[in-house]
This record gives C-alpha cells, sequence and structure tokens, in this order.
C-alpha cells in the first residue's frame, strides 16, 4: 500500500505543521513562516504523489477536464464581479465522482497549473485545494450528494475546514494580506481589535470560506445531476460507495 | 482476426438496445467499410471491435467478440490495445495532451509501449512523411487546423503497428487531397496485412479502397458483401445512407445503361457501363 | 488572463535543465524565508534574482510581473500591518499611529514575497513547461502528473475559447449581464451548465484515446525527447539540496535567527 503510505504521511505532515503552529504560536517573523511554508509544500506533494498512484487511466483523463472547468469557470467568476471564487467546482466533481484521491490530485494540481501559468503567489495554498477534493471524495462515500440540502450542508463544513487550513498561510507568508482590498481591511479589523495574526485570518477566512464552498458544492450537485446516469456510473467509485440517488438524473430507471 | 457471434449490446442504465446479434468474421488483411445513417450504432460498433466495449464503458454485452486471438471480454485492456488501434471521430479529444509537438505527441503511444529511443525515431520520421506532416513536427498539436489533428490523430495510432486497425470517420476534416492520402495509406497497412475497419461516409472512395462492406441500420446488419453489390443496392437510399454519385448517374441516367448490367459503384465501372450502353 | 510566460531564448539558464532551475528556486524561496534578517531576502533578490533574470534577458518582464502581481498586497500589507500593529507606537497621529514591529514586519514580509514570487517567475519565463515536465519525468516523477499537468495547460485555452462563444450567443439572444449580485450569479448559470456538461461529455472518448496509446500499460517507458544535462549540474544540484536541507534544519533548530 505504498499510494496510501504516500497520503497518510502527506496528511500527518500537513497535521503536525497545523497543530505546530496553533501550540507554538511562533512569531509570523521567524520559524512560522518557514514551518508553514515547508511543511505544507511537502504535505500536498507527498498527497499529489499518493493519490496520483491509486487513479486508474479514466479517473486520470477526467482530472484535467475537472481542473480546466476550475480555472475557467473561477476566471469568469472573477470577470462577472461576483463576491464568491468558485474556481474549486471542477475539484468537487472530480472528488464525487471518482474518490478522495482524484479529488485530492485534481485540487494540488490546479494549483500548481494555475501558478505556472496565470499566478505563481497561489501555489502556496494546493493543501487548501487538496483538502476540497478528499472532503467532497468523503462526502460522496458517506451519501451527501444523494440529496441537495447533504451537499450544501457539506459544503459549509468543508468550507469551515478550508477557512482553517488556509489560515496559517495567509498569515505566515503572506502577513495576512491578499490582492482583495475588503478581505486585508476585514483581517486589519480583527487585528486591531487584538486578534493575533492567525486568529483574525482564521476570522476572515471563516467569514468567506463557508459560503463561497456552499454555493460551489451546491453548483456541482447540479451538474452532476444533469449528467447522463451513464457517466455517472462509469466511475468504479461512485458505483461502489453508490453516491448517487438511484432513478434520478435524465436517464435514470 | 475478428470474430463476433451474436453480438448484442446495451449501454448501462439505458433501456435501449444499440446493437442487435451481430455475427461476422473479418479475415486478416481485409480492409471493410462500414456504412449506416446516423445512429445505427457505427461509433458503438468501432468500440466493440476494438475492445473499450465493455473494457472502458461498461454495460451489457450479450455473445462473444474475439479480436486478434484473443476473447476481449477475458483479456485486460493493456493487453488488447497492444495490437489494436482506434481513431476516433473528434481529433481533438484524441490528441494526448501531454505533449508540445506533433512529433512527440506521435512519439507519446511508443514512449508507453517503452519503444527504444532509436526506433521511436525512425518509425516517428517516417510515419511524419507517409501522411506528409513533416512541415508540422515541431508545432503544438492545438494550434492545427482540425484536419491537420486528424492526420496527427491517424498517424499516432499507425505508428503503433497494430495488427488491426479500426478508423471512425477519420477524414470528415480533411479535403479531397487529404483523405486520398489517408485512404492510400490504409491500403498500403492492408497490404501489409493489417486488418482495417473504416467507418466512413465517402462513399465513391470507400468503392475504390474496400474488399467488403457491412451497412449498419438501427444496429443491425442488414448487409455484408463486396462494394459492387452492397453500394448499388437500391435500399441504401432508403436507409438513409445515400449512394455513390455513379451510382446515381446510372440510375439518373437509366436510358443510357446498358440493360440487366449492375449499377456501377466507382468510375471505371461507370465508365465502362456508359461506354457500352452509348449508341 | 493565463500567461504564456515562457519566451523562447539562447541564454545560460535557458539552456539549463529544468531540474536545476526548479532546484534553484525552490532553494531560493526556503531561504527567504529562514530567517528573520532583512537582509538576507534582500540580498537573494539583489544578488542572485536580479543578476539571474538579467543574464536571461527577462529582467524587465520579471519587473513588470512583481509589480503587477505584489505592487497592491504590499502596499495594502504596509497600510494594515504598519497601523495596527502591537507595540507602542512610532509616530503618534492621533487615532492612528505608525509602529516599527509592524514596519518592519511589512518589510520583511514583502521582500520574502518578492523573492517568492521573482524565483518562480525566472523559472516560468526560461523554462518551457513541456520540458519541465519532460525533465521531471527523468528523474522520477510519475508520468500521469506530467500528463495531468500537460493535458490542463493545453486545454484550457481551449474552453476559454468556448466559454466566449457561448457567452456571446446568450448576449446575441438578449441576455443581460445583469446588474446586483445575484442577477449576475444568475447570468453565470446558463453559461457554465453547457460548459461543464460538454467538457464532461468528452472524457470517455479522451479515456479510449489514452487507453489505445498504451497509457495503462505496465512496461518501463522510454522518452522520445532528450534534455540535457551536465555533471556540472548535477553537482550544484545536490549542493542545494543539500543547502535547502541545512537551512530548513538550522532554522528550525534556532541557530539561524
Amino acid at each position: 500500500m505504498r499510494p496510501a503510505a504516500k497520503i497518510a504521511a502527506g496528511t500527518v505532515v500537513v497535521l503536525a505543521t497545523y497543530v505546530y503552529l496553533v501550540l507554538e504560536r511562533p512569531g509570523a517573523s521567524g520559524t512560522g513562516a518557514l514551518v508553514a511554508l515547508a511543511g505544507y509544500l511537502l504535505g500536498s506533494v507527498l498527497i499529489g504523489l499518493g493519490a496520483v498512484d491509486r487513479l486508474s487511466t479514466s479517473s486520470v483523463t477526467l482530472i484535467p477536464v475537472a481542473m480546466a472547468i476550475n480555472i475557467v469557470v473561477g476566471q469568469l467568476a472573477l470577470a462577472t464581479g461576483i463576491p464568491l471564487y468558485l474556481d474549486s467546482i471542477g475539484i468537487v466533481i472530480a472528488g464525487v465522482l471518482a474518490g478522495p484521491a482524484a479529488g485530492a490530485a485534481t485540487g494540488v494540481l490546479t494549483c500548481v497549473i494555475w501558478g505556472l501559468t496565470a499566478n505563481p503567489t497561489i501555489m502556496p495554498f494546493a493543501v487548501t485545494a487538496a483538502e476540497i477534493g478528499v472532503a467532497a471524495g468523503l462526502i460522496g462515500m458517506l451519501g451527501g450528494f444523494r440529496k441537495p440540502w447533504w451537499a450544501a450542508l457539506a459544503g459549509l463544513l468543508t468550507g469551515v475546514v478550508s477557512a482553517l487550513v488556509s489560515a496559517p498561510i495567509s498569515a505566515f507568508v503572506y502577513g495576512g494580506v491578499t490582492t482583495s482590498a475588503g478581505t486585508t481591511a476585514i483581517t486589519g479589523a480583527f487585528q486591531a481589535y487584538g486578534a493575533s495574526l492567525f486568529a483574525a485570518t482564521t476570522l476572515q477566512g471563516l467569514l468567506s470560506d463557508p459560503l463561497d464552498k456552499t454555493v460551489t458544492f451546491t453548483v456541482a450537485f447540479v451538474i452532476l445531476l444533469a449528467l447522463p446516469a451513464r457517466f455517472r456510473q462509469r466511475f468504479a467509485f461512485a458505483r461502489r460507495y453508490r453516491v448517487f440517488a438511484t432513478g434520478v438524473g435524465s436517464e435514470g430507471r | 482476426m475478428i470474430r463476433l457471434e451474436s453480438l448484442s449490446y446495451r449501454y448501462a442504465e439505458t433501456p435501449t438496445t444499440v446493437l442487435r446479434q451481430i455475427s461476422l468474421t473479418i479475415p486478416k488483411g481485409q480492409l471493410v467499410g462500414v456504412v449506416g445513417p446516423s445512429g445505427a450504432g457505427k461509433t458503438t460498433l468501432a468500440q466493440v471491435m476494438s475492445g473499450f466495449i465493455p473494457h472502458v464503458f461498461g454495460g451489457e454485452v450479450t455473445g462473444a467478440v474475439t479480436v486478434a486471438g484473443r476473447s476481449v471480454r477475458n483479456t485486460p485492456l493493456p493487453l488488447l490495445v497492444s495490437d489494436i488501434g482506434l481513431v476516433s471521430q473528434n481529433p481533438f479529444n484524441q490528441l494526448s495532451g501531454a505533449k508540445f509537438s506533433v512529433a512527440e505527441e506521435l512519439a507519446f503511444g511508443l514512449e508507453n509501449l517503452g519503444v527504444p529511443r532509436g526506433e521511436m525515431v525512425s518509425r516517428v520520421d517516417e510515419t511524419l512523411r507517409r501522411l506528409r506532416i513533416a512541415h508540422l513536427a515541431e508545432r503544438s498539436p492545438y494550434q492545427l487546423s482540425g484536419g491537420q489533428q486528424q492526420l496527427v490523430a491517424i498517424g499516432s495510432m499507425m505508428v503503433m503497428r497494430p495488427g488491426v486497425l479500426v478508423l471512425d470517420e477519420p477524414t470528415s476534416q480533411l479535403d479531397p487531397a487529404g483523405s486520398g492520402l489517408v485512404f492510400d495509406a490504409l491500403g498500403e497497412l492492408r497490404e501489409r496485412g493489417v486488418t482495417v475497419v473504416l467507418i466512413e461516409h465517402k462513399l465513391e472512395q470507400l468503392a475504390e479502397v474496400a474488399d467488403r462492406i457491412l451497412a449498419l441500420v438501427d444496429g443491425e446488419l442488414r448487409m455484408d458483401g463486396p462494394p459492387s453489390t452492397v453500394l448499388a443496392a437500391d435500399e441504401l437510399a432508403d436507409w438513409g445512407i445515400g449512394r455513390t454519385r455513379f451510382t446515381a448517374a446510372a440510375v439518373a441516367a437509366a436510358t443510357h445503361w446498358p440493360c440487366g448490367r449492375p449499377l456501377p459503384v466507382t468510375l471505371a465501372e461507370a465508365a465502362a457501363g456508359f461506354a457500352e450502353g452509348a449508341p | 488572463m493565463t500567461q504564456d510566460f515562457y519566451r523562447p531564448g539562447t541564454s545560460l539558464i535557458h539552456r539549463w535543465n529544468p531540474v536545476t532551475t526548479l532546484s534553484l528556486s525552490l532553494t531560493l524561496v526556503v531561504t527567504a524565508f529562514a530567517s528573520q534578517a532583512l537582509w538576507l531576502p534582500a540580498a537573494l533578490l539583489v544578488f542572485v534574482v536580479f543578476p539571474a533574470a538579467l543574464v536571461s534577458g527577462v529582467f524587465r518582464r520579471l519587473l513588470a510581473w512583481l509589480a503587477r502581481f505584489l505592487l497592491p498586497v504590499i502596499l495594502l500589507l504596509f497600510v494594515i500591518q504598519g497601523l495596527y500593529h502591537q507595540d507602542g507606537p512610532l509616530l503618534d497621529l492621533g487615532p492612528v499611529g505608525v509602529h516599527l514591529d509592524g514596519v518592519l514586519f511589512a518589510t520583511r514580509t514583502a521582500l520574502r514575497l518578492l523573492v517568492l514570487t521573482g524565483a518562480f517567475l525566472l523559472l516560468l519565463f526560461t523554462t518551457h513547461p513541456g520540458e519541465l515536465m519532460t525533465a521531471l519525468v527523468a528523474h522520477g516523477m510519475p508520468p500521469k502528473i506530467s500528463y495531468l499537468v500537460s493535458a490542463t495547460m493545453q486545454i484550457v485555452p481551449a474552453f476559454r475559447q468556448r466559454a466566449h462563444s457561448i457567452l456571446d450567443a446568450q448576449r446575441a439572444r438578449g441576455l443581460r449581464t445583469a446588474a446586483g449580485p445575484i442577477g449576475r450569479v444568475r447570468a453565470l448559470v446558463p453559461l457554465v451548465g453547457p460548459l461543464v456538461l460538454g467538457a464532461l461529455s468528452e472524457v470517455d472518448e479522451r479515456a479510449v484515446a489514452m487507453e489505445a496509446r498504451a497509457f495503462g500499460a505496465t512496461t518501463r517507458r522510454t522518452s522520445y525527447t532528450v534534455i540535457a544535462d551536465s555533471a556540472a549540474q548535477r553537482v550544484s544540484r545536490w549542493s542545494m539540496l543539500v543547502i535547502t536541507i541545512a537551512v530548513i534544519v538550522l532554522s528550525a533548530t534556532g541557530v539561524i535567527r
């Protein structure tokens, strides 16, 4: 089980990094930044490598399409000027159809490609994207994609976890500042009320991520529902865990 | 080389049967054309003959399929496809995406098979020359026209030298010169003993090159025979397959066509018939 | 929005094995984040990143892109951290004050971000993504990862074109890009739906094409493209790895502050 061992090791590294940063509260200036960066980088590389090993050719061909969906829809959302990112719809679709490993790989690699082609500053957030993919896969496994409100609730919870996971990167690597003046001002306001930088970025994340992920999961649910049942059932993961309600969809029996 | 025994197929989660009770044997080195209206099940048949049904698509198969001496159902896909090539309809989806130049794209399958580099280079060069795309070798496959992409897709299968090659409308985006090139190349492959199955709408060119024509309608094999009989049949027009220009000309100019002579499907047959029928 | 960062060139760095350039970028980033000293990231920027950019002829583009990515971030960083930091103010301006700690923190973060982004832009400007992937596979990265990265980079432009044509078609049908956030989300739905469903429906054909080309084969793969490498580059990569590990260890154990 080497791939599983890599995923486990990567997850342990990420969790250890997070726990260290929460417990030790290193200054954002010193070791905190390096630990956050190196720990998350190593963790996401391990998770990415392990996840890709496990994938079948069908899942592998799904992933570039899922990543292209992330990027194009994310850019459309940005261009329309709505206050949501919507840049992880493809991650959720890949996770639900092909499992947590496919979701994690889609997440990590979306960040890598986004970094390679549009904006290198996004790459340190690869772990958050992996977390979203794993969460989508697990939620699919537990039947969370059989009913719309379960999917929405799952999105909300995933968003809470995302906020927690990305907070150290925002705080220790970016000093609490993003390209958006709005979120930066919120982080600053929390600090002005006496919160530490880490606490401030966590709170700021908790304000925006859960909403974004609720919408993302709901949109992904609607898209998956619109797919022909024949396509959804092509994925061994979706069949084995009966991810979708039977008798629903355009060609259901 | 390819053997179907009362094959029927239904996609997963759908009630309709796409292929019904098809039985046929295609010997090694035969070039077989498949014609039929859209929705007849031609693409599905191509996927069955190349082993991707049921391995990739799932669904319910009854009857037996043997390709290159192997039972499709009981052979793992990587082993099965090592000797079978499939060129499907949309060239954009056939580009691997893994490669940034046409030469590398052609080499992709050979890399996966572990072919030594020296041989890989010579096979890629040969294919580039054969399909007259050597000038595109360094271009990105994604910046080519649809027709050029189709040539790359065909080349990326030819370069792997499969014993069985199945092509699903491989010339739909090519101009007459380009499709002539493809038909010639397929004819050469047949001479080398490759079994070729070609789904094609261009009936005139099919009549020139094919040894045999299958007419598929509503998932059933309605006709199976040499081009001169199948393509000249009256039913083809009723089934929405159409007919060759030469057949149509002979029907339209019935008074000039010798009584009792079979209708022509190639230029040569038409010329001979009209010469005889001329007063 | 997607950039073709890479431009062909003949400079020393262009001719490097992509893995060497990648190693340099990672070493620079780790070192910049290892110490609290302000001079360290500044020195890396002035003595490594900028000279390397000059040598490879990408200096002006590097500055332009650094400004584009980081200028707004750095300005905000100084405003927020300069004003909101915890210790006593450096300069009292009534309700707001400028804090020394905050200014130091903002300077340090800004310098680090400049090294982080600069090092990666240097890599992207001088390295063709396809060659980077081929070189990484030659160094043991699974070919599946190379496929995933390359395929996505090549599919995205085609998808973006489709998105534009769907958008145009809907505008032609009189669908207005509505005002207000909810209106705009609603306008997005008829756009995203066909795009995503169309894209997913192609997955089957792609899977077949990949299988037909033996992507699932378990044989040991060979490579058509040969990427140049040299003993000197191998030695420098190993040294950079040793430096990176040393820096992390020294920083974590508190030897470097």
